[in-house]
């Protein structure tokens, strides 16, 4: 297990360091001189000269990634010289929003999706199990961008449920209540998304975990079928479920931009389109860099508990 | 005391299949007494595991009829609801499966396999069931049981976890043990030592165990009586004595001459059984065995022989052309 976690943090070292050359040579990357792309309508003189000597424009490109990186590990992005804000500062306010809509959606899915893929698993083929197959193949084929917008025209146009509608986002300080109200819809929707991804994995895996030997040594220890499908089952049918998982956080994060592009939300994923809007690349630079480095350390920490689960994988 | 402990009468088991029904076990009839060990032999595919598992009710929970009856110590297991056949299993009858590899869950330590049914079927509280579960693991003789305790299942060998198997089936004081091919999948040197085992619990906590085996020379000296199966059905039966020295039906010879013990013993070449064993699927009315038999006639083909007694005690054979007896030749 220690053997296995070193290598894992070093690789996660490694690819962290990949991803912030990448973003820092993202500046890099756009057509025109870097100092322009980065200063963008707040072009002066004075902000010119703050930059060169911020950033050491006039330095090799290693060293000037040095200098980035080492402002990067002290928590500093820059500062926006379109909105004259911190970039950190800014990231640090939207972030929760994600992390929220992210976590809400994940219990949701978990909660409906574990159950359903056992009542499914218990029978396969039986009435239930084809009721939700039929359910969960239909909601694959809407797209989340559908099912906000028919959720916001029906829960919030037509019932005039509020704080649901678009632009009626309520921070969690100033309302929690109303807070969770307006993420409910958006949350909702990316639970979908994932319930049917996460029911089908783990349907399939408790089917095949169901027929080993070592659930019928289970059944004939004289346990319930529940304690069985719990206890026996879930575990060593759940790897494939966290794998997914993690690996649909990348995906869910896009598909929250979406949502939270068409409600209006501040998270991430609006203050990215609206910074790409405004040419704002130190704040693209900065989101791109957080959320990349975000769903990496998601996929390391899903692997980790993956092996929690099965002690069999960090031994092979 | 010869108590009845399990009565076990036409009991036939029929899997339904996408090519048609496929009869299993078809119509098993025999008795087992308190503190008996009896054998269950015959080739791959016999029936044994099917019929071992349809006496404890253990059979898959779909797409499959029961028919008959076994009653085990006076409940009739065939046609009980899974929760009925619960209160037996374990405390009544419990089963060491064939291979150890998979018959233990690879992701639970293996103390928290045998504390599970301590806690759950004989009420135990944590600290009794971990104090007991090691008692049990020192039993089935793993050294340092303390440490093993916390073991994984494929952090242990074929043999270790065979004996952690055991460990659970013995958990709740079975008065019926089923082993169902308990060494099949181990080295020739740990296959002796779980057959010891099982023998010396045997006796140690007084139960009757049914040892099934596809290897006549398994049960040579274990058993009292034996019973040899071909296409789900018994075909031989009778005191082991009997089964070795005086059998009478050409499968079980031919059984016996497959044994790599009992042939290097009597100096005679490992055979093989040759041709295949039958499709369960298309059965014919005749005898199952005579696309295989040496001795087989017309009759053969055509009608089934039924069990028929012979001299020895309980001994029963099927066989329309039987092999000459050889009681009192010698
Ligand atoms: N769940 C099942 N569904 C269909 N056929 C089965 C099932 N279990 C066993 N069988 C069939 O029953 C026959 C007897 O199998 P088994 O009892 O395992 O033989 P043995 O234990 O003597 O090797 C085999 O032909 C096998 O294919
Ligand atoms: S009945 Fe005929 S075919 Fe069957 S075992 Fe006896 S001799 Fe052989
Ligand atoms: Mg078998």
């Amino acid at each position: 297990m220690a053997r296995y976690l070193i290598r894992r943090v070093v690789m996660l070292v490694g690819i962290v360091f990949v991803i912030s050359v990448g973003a820092f040579y993202l500046i890099h990357l756009l057509p025109g001189d870097p100092a322009v792309v980065i200063l963008g309508t707040g072009d002066s003189p004075q902000n010119r000269a703050i930059l060169f000597k911020e950033l050491g424009l006039n330095k090799p490109i290693w060293d000037q990634y040095f200098i980035w990186m080492r402002n990067i590990l002290h928590g500093n992005l820059g500062t926006s010289f379109i909105s004259q804000t911190s970039v950190a500062g800014t990231i640090r306010a939207a972030l929760p929003i994600d992390l929220e809509l992210i976590v809400l959606s994940q219990i949701l899915a978990f909660a409906t999706a574990i159950p359903a893929a056992m009542r499914s698993a218990r029978k396969p083929d039986g009435p239930l199990d084809r009721v939700l197959g039929a359910t969960s193949f239909t909601l694959l084929s809407i797209p989340p961008f559908i099912i906000i917008v028919l959720l916001v025209l029906f829960i919030a146009i037509k019932l005039q449920i509020p704080h649901t509608g678009p632009s009626s986002y309520v921070s969690f300080s100033s309302d929690w209540i109303g807070n969770l109200e307006s993420l409910a819809l958006p949350a909702f929707t990316l639970a979908i998304a994932s319930f049917v991804v996460y029911y089908r994995v783990l349907r399939s895996d408790l089917i095949a975990t169901l027929q080993e030997e070592f659930i019928t040594l289970a059944r004939s220890k004289g346990l319930s079928s529940r304690r069985i499908m719990w206890r026996h089952a879930f575990r060593p049918s759940s790897v494939a479920l966290l794998g997914t998982a993690g690996v649909n956080i990348g995906g869910l994060l896009a598909s929250g931009f979406v949502v939270q592009y068409l409600l209006a939300i501040p998270g991430l994923g609006y203050t990215l389109i609206s910074a790409i809007a405004q040419s704002d690349y130190l704040l693209v630079q900065g989101i791109v860099l957080v959320v990349s480095v975000g769903v990496i350390v998601i996929n390391f920490l899903f692997d980790f508990i993956i092996n929690l689960v099965d002690p069999r994988i960090s031994r092979e | 005391m010869s108590d009845r402990l399990l009565e076990v009468r036409d009991l036939a088991t029929t899997f339904a299949t996408a090519g048609g029904p496929l009869p299993a076990v078809g119509g098993v009839s025999f008795d087992l007494n308190q503190n008996e060990t009896l054998g269950i032999v015959g080739e791959s595919g016999s029936g044994k595991t099917v019929l071992s598992r349809t006496i404890m009710g253990l059979q898959p929970r779909t797409n499959v009829t029961v028919s008959g009856s076994a009653r085990l110590n006076g409940f009739e297991v065939v046609g009980a609801s899974e929760e009925a056949k619960r209160g037996i299993w374990g405390t009544e009858v419990a089963m060491v499966f064939q291979d150890p590899m998979t018959s233990l869950n690879p992701v639970m330590r293996i103390g928290k396999q045998i504390d599970e049914v301590l806690r759950v079927r004989l009420g135990m509280d944590k600290a009794a069931a971990k104090a007991r579960a090691i008692e049990l693991l020192e039993l089935v003789g793993i050294p340092s049981p303390v440490e093993r305790y916390r073991a994984y299942p494929g952090q242990l060998s074929g043999g270790m976890r065979q004996r952690v198997v055991i460990a659970i089936a013995l958990a709740c004081s079975p008065k019926l043990l089923m082993a169902d091919e308990p060494t099949t999948g181990l080295d020739v040197t740990i296959q002796a030592q779980i057959l010891n085992l099982l023998d010396r619990l045997k006796s140690q906590l007084q139960m009757s165990v049914i040892l099934v085996t596809h290897d006549l020379g398994v049960v040579a000296t274990r058993t009292s009586r034996i019973i040899v199966m071909y296409a789900g059905r018994v075909v031989e039966t009778g005191s082991t004595r009997d089964v070795f020295q005086n059998h009478r039906m050409p499968y079980t010879r031919a059984l016996l001459e497959s044994s790599p013990k009992v042939a290097s013993h009597s100096h005679t070449r490992l055979q093989a059984i040759p041709g295949r064993p039958p499709n369960l699927m298309k059965l014919t009315a005749g005898c199952a065995f005579a696309p295989r038999c040496a001795y087989a006639t017309e009759r053969c083909h055509r009608e089934r022989p039924e069990l028929t007694a012979a001299e020895g005690p309980g001994h029963a054979f099927a066989c329309w052309n039987p092999l000459p007896t050889t009681r009192g030749a010698s």
